[in-house]
């Protein structure tokens, strides 16, 4: 938001008042967030498609574009001209929220997430706690679909959601404590810079033995949370049709997998920016050093300006985050189309009796390290 | 065993409703127009002993017939007034088959069920009962199986007139 | 404090008054119940279940066949004998090989012709291929069941190649109406044997995938080991036949224990075991372990083929039919090794054209009768985790 506001400040200028320039720069990070979200989730599907197809011996979308790029599009132009079918006892008011809900909250989410070290929507201190707090909200309008469907299948699924969530956001937090607690701030954009020293490699993975632990464990919560296999079990497809989506079609299906797509993004995003260095890598290093960090200045005139020859890094930078992104969105695909699914039971079991205790011992030994280091080497 | 020492231990055990044999023959020539009999040999037993005798035929030593492989019905002419019941028993043990055949009245086919005795039967009983009209008393189960549950007809016997509508639904 | 009581308590809670400020309340929610079908992705086919679950308990199940009924019994007594092979290749249509074979055996039972030499081994290699695919469709389903995405599409990539074999020899890829009574249709194409053969070759490596892949993966095992016990009584009491029963560890198997066509000379040499499941990963009896046997069955019908390509001989394929066929006045039933179990045929002839008993005792039909008994007691992913492992084809439940 600062870089709008002033973006927008040094453009426009003064001659507009001050409620209409943040006014204006709130349309446009939401268009931001909006114009990101879709092409994410569009990269997605196509990224999903090309996956599962190599994985199982075939191509995938091959004829609607260069290897079927422009078939996301075409998916999407389809699900637009479907038939909006809301079945006849199913609750109108409930079913029509649900997707939209879900998609709210996820689209709420990433106004935590930093686009480059020096563009954001809002240096938000509670970054991390906000995202996971957005995409909990989710599962709100899952269980309102699942029973607004009014169908004894997709209450099972909306049910299972349920538990599932409640039962992996306590390892998910507590594993994601270990890097915060080593960074010492919730802020995502600090927690980045924070990594930037080893030339851009000393990423909070290698900082600490037990970030490792706690990375795995993170990944495995996070699979969990946005409902990808192993843990797919309240869409199972061979069990409950597409569990608590059953009854959708058209664009409120696709609104959900908008928001299973961002959030598999966004929490990449959490690992990739806490666990594997965020902006910083060498790329982006020298990138910096050569370009120049800096985006808003002070002119020659003695007032802020933008320093365009600054905006390479700042592209560099981003690109690196959304890479380390795609590349969680894609170790996530990859584990979706080779294990089976877990059964409910066991996912409980998982989540309560291993995955809780194991992320609570990362956490007292990610501490108990830290505290030696300072005790001996005084850092 | 074969077929001839199986019966001869039937008739050691006195299995309880025997009646007698029927094994494939050459065809008579001393009897005019006979064809002989080809295929397999079978023990005719009486359709209200049938429970008892096959407990002897799963129980005893020498025959343990553990499964029942298949238990049907044949409706063998439209102006026969009798139906077959036709009973396969399998041994692991030993390795050998028995054919079983009953024999029942047309008119109002009843006989014990049995599936006190080996529980495979339960199903193909379901089925016999629709498809030909046979009850089985003391079933425990004793709704349609492969039809539905309000079909009216015995469907494989040979005087069975095909339903001219179903639900409204035209059957021509 | 007193509180008033409730004018109508609803029915699933029930407000005790117990005295001044105590409160107890009896939370008991009526049973769910569910239809498990007959239009969903997990139930192989054209089937109902009527699950009643506490939660995600089942207690108790129900099915509900005859949604694919086709009345084909009726049909064999309307039709000539020769005529009804194509409806024999749609019970199981998955293994319509092994369902040709039946027929033309019991049939060729009452004839009592011989079976040229090279027909009767080329009907093996068709029956045991069929059979491998078969299996391969079961095992892949499964692991779709279970959710694992990918074997399944790996299994069909080598059904694809056996459904091109099959293509090759009759034409068709599904339903094949090859095995008629008497022999085959037709001689097998020039290099048609050397095809099976590379396909063996290729599809012992593929094979180690699935066990590699799939079989052996943690998750399979946890949601597929000690799920769905069936003792040694219960297979036995039920006539359950093929890998339900050597899944629950009994050693049976028609091919070796009441030999047809020539299998009891493939025995003797050697050439192929018998799976038999010992409880490896979990109880005997288990779900896994009659997953287990259905990958083991594979690679022993692959030993077999290449047995009988070793010993292939030159010769006829059909023996002298009559176009007409009429089978002499008798009975007969001869049960056979389908991939599902002992599929038998029990043809009553009169003498004339047409039978006047077609009766098939479908394998399917039988080993679904456990189902009543084993599912309640287990949580509704283990309901389609054992649904899966009795690995039935509607077609054939129904006939």
């Amino acid at each position: 938001m600062n870089f709008f506001l002033e973006g927008i400040y040094q453009t426009v200028g003064e001659h507009l008042p001050m409620w209409l320039m943040m006014l204006i720069a709130a349309v446009t990070g939401i268009a931001v967030v909006l114009g990101m979200v879709s092409l994410i989730a569009m990269f997605s599907v196509w990224l999903e498609r090309k996956v599962s197809g190599h994985i199982q011996c075939r191509y995938g979308p091959m004829y609607v574009g260069w290897h079927g790029w422009l078939q996301s599009i075409a998916d999407g132009v389809k699900l637009l001209l479907k038939e909006d079918m809301i079945p006849r006892d199913a609750d109108r008011v409930l079913f029509m929220l649900a997707p939209g809900l879900v998609l709210a909250a996820i689209l709420g989410a990433f106004a935590a997430y930093p686009l480059s070290p020096g563009i954001w929507f809002g240096d938000i201190d509670l970054g991390v706690f906000m995202i996971i707090a957005f995409s909990s909200m989710t599962t709100i309008g899952v269980v309102m679909a699942g029973w607004a469907s009014n169908s004894k299948w997709t209450i099972y699924g909306s049910m299972r959601e349920a538990a599932q969530v409640v039962a992996y956001e306590i390892p998910l937090g507590i594993s994601l404590l270990v890097p915060v607690m080593v960074a010492g701030t919730f802020n995502l954009r600090e927690a980045s810079a924070l990594q930037a020293d080893w030339f851009g490699m000393k990423w909070f993975l290698f900082t600490n033995p037990f970030m490792l632990p706690a990375f795995v464990l993170f990944f495995i919560a996070a699979l969990a949370e946005t409902k990808r296999a192993p843990f797919d079990l309240p869409e199972a497809e061979s069990e409950l049709v597409a569990g608590f989506m059953t009854e959708y079609s058209g664009i409120r299906w696709s609104f959900f997998f908008m928001e299973e797509y961002a959030a598999m993004f966004l929490m990449s995003a959490l690992g990739a920016v806490f666990f594997l260095g965020g902006f910083e890598s060498p790329l982006t290093h020298f990138a910096g050093e050569f370009f120049g960090k800096e985006l808003v200045v002070v002119g020659a005139s003695g007032a802020k300006e933008l320093n365009f020859a600054a905006i390479p890094y700042h592209l560099v930078a981003a690109v690196t985050l959304i890479a380390k992104c795609f590349f969680g969105v894609f170790l996530m695909m990859w584990l979706r189309w080779t294990l089976p699914r877990v059964r409910i039971d066991q996912v409980m079991t998982m989540g309560y009796k291993y995955l809780t205790p194991l992320s609570l011992l990362c956490v007292l030994g990610a501490a108990l390290w830290e505290a030696g280091k300072h005790a001996l080497f005084g850092s | 065993m074969d077929f001839q020492a199986i019966h001869d231990r039937l008739r050691a055990v006195a299995a309880p409703g025997l009646v007698g044999a029927d094994l494939p023959r050459k065809p008579d020539p001393k009897v005019k127009k006979d064809k002989g009999r080809a295929g397999d040999p079978f023990v005719i037993v009486e359709a209200q002993r049938l429970v008892e005798f096959l407990e002897v035929c799963r129980d005893d030593d020498r025959l343990k017939f553990e499964q029942l492989v298949d238990l049907s019905a044949t409706d063998p002419a439209k102006d026969d007034a009798q139906l077959w019941i036709n009973v396969q028993l399998l041994s692991l043990k030993f390795r050998h088959r028995l054919a079983i055949k009953c024999l029942l009245p047309k008119a109002a086919p009843s006989m014990p069920s049995t599936v006190p005795v080996y529980r495979a039967s339960q199903w193909h009983e379901r089925e016999c009962a629709e498809m030909f009209g046979i009850t089985f008393v003391g079933h425990p189960d004793p709704r349609n199986i492969l039809l539905p549950d309000d079909w009216v007809g015995s469907p494989l016997r040979k005087d069975y007139e095909f339903p001219k509508e179903y639900h409204g639904i035209s059957c021509e | 404090m007193t509180r008033e009581t409730q004018s109508t308590p609803a029915a699933s809670t029930r407000v005790q008054r117990l005295g001044a400020g105590e409160l107890s309340v009896d939370i008991r929610t009526p049973d769910l119940e569910v239809n498990f079908g007959p239009q969903h992705p997990a139930t192989h086919g054209v089937m109902r279940i009527l699950m009643r679950a506490d939660g995600e308990l089942v207690t108790g199940a129900q099915p509900h066949l005859g949604y694919l009924h086709r009345c084909a019994e009726k049909i064999g007594e309307n039709v000539e004998w020769l005529q009804y092979l194509p409806y024999t290749d749609r019970y199981d249509y998955l293994a319509s090989m092994n369902n040709n074979l039946g027929y033309s055996l019991a049939v060729e039972a009452l004839l009592g012709v011989e079976i040229p030499r090279r027909a009767t081994l080329i009907r093996i290699i068709c029956a045991e291929l069929n059979r491998i695919g078969s299996h391969l469709v079961a095992f892949g389903t499964y692991g779709l069941d279970i959710g694992a995405f990918t074997p399944f599409l790996y299994t069909f990539r080598e059904r694809e190649w056996m459904m091109a074999l099959f293509e090759k020899i009759c034409g068709a890829r599904l339903t094949y109406s090859y095995i008629r009574i008497g022999g085959l249709f037709n001689d097998a194409p020039p290099g048609w044997f050397e095809e099976v053969s590379r396909f063996c070759d290729v599809f012992e490596q593929k094979w180690q995938e699935y066990v590699d892949l799939l079989l052996v993966n943690q998750i399979y095992v946890k949601r597929t080991a000690n799920i769905g016990i069936i003792s040694r009584e219960m297979a036995l009491d039920f006539g359950l036949t093929g890998p339900m029963v050597r899944g629950s560890g009994i050693d049976w198997d028609l091919r070796r224990d009441m030999p047809y066509m020539c299998y009891d000379e493939i025995w003797r040499a050697g050439a192929f075991k018998i799976p038999v499941a010992r409880g490896e990963m979990g109880a005997l009896g288990d779900c896994w372990d009659r997953s287990w046997v259905r990958v083991m069955e594979m690679i022993e019908s692959i030993k077999i083929v290449r047995w009988c390509l070793d010993n292939m001989v030159e010769g006829p394929v059909i023996a002298d039919i009559p176009k007409t066929l009429k089978v002499p006045l008798g009975e007969a039933y001869v049960g056979i090794e389908n991939p599902r179990g002992e599929l038998g045929h029990y043809v009553v002839s009169d003498g004339g054209k047409v039978s006047i008993r077609t009766r098939v005792r479908g394998p399917s039909f039988c080993n679904l009768a456990v189902l009543e008994d084993i599912l309640p007691g287990s949580l509704v992913g283990d309901a389609i985790a054992i649904i899966g492992s009795t690995d039935i084809v509607v077609g054939e439940t129904d006939r």
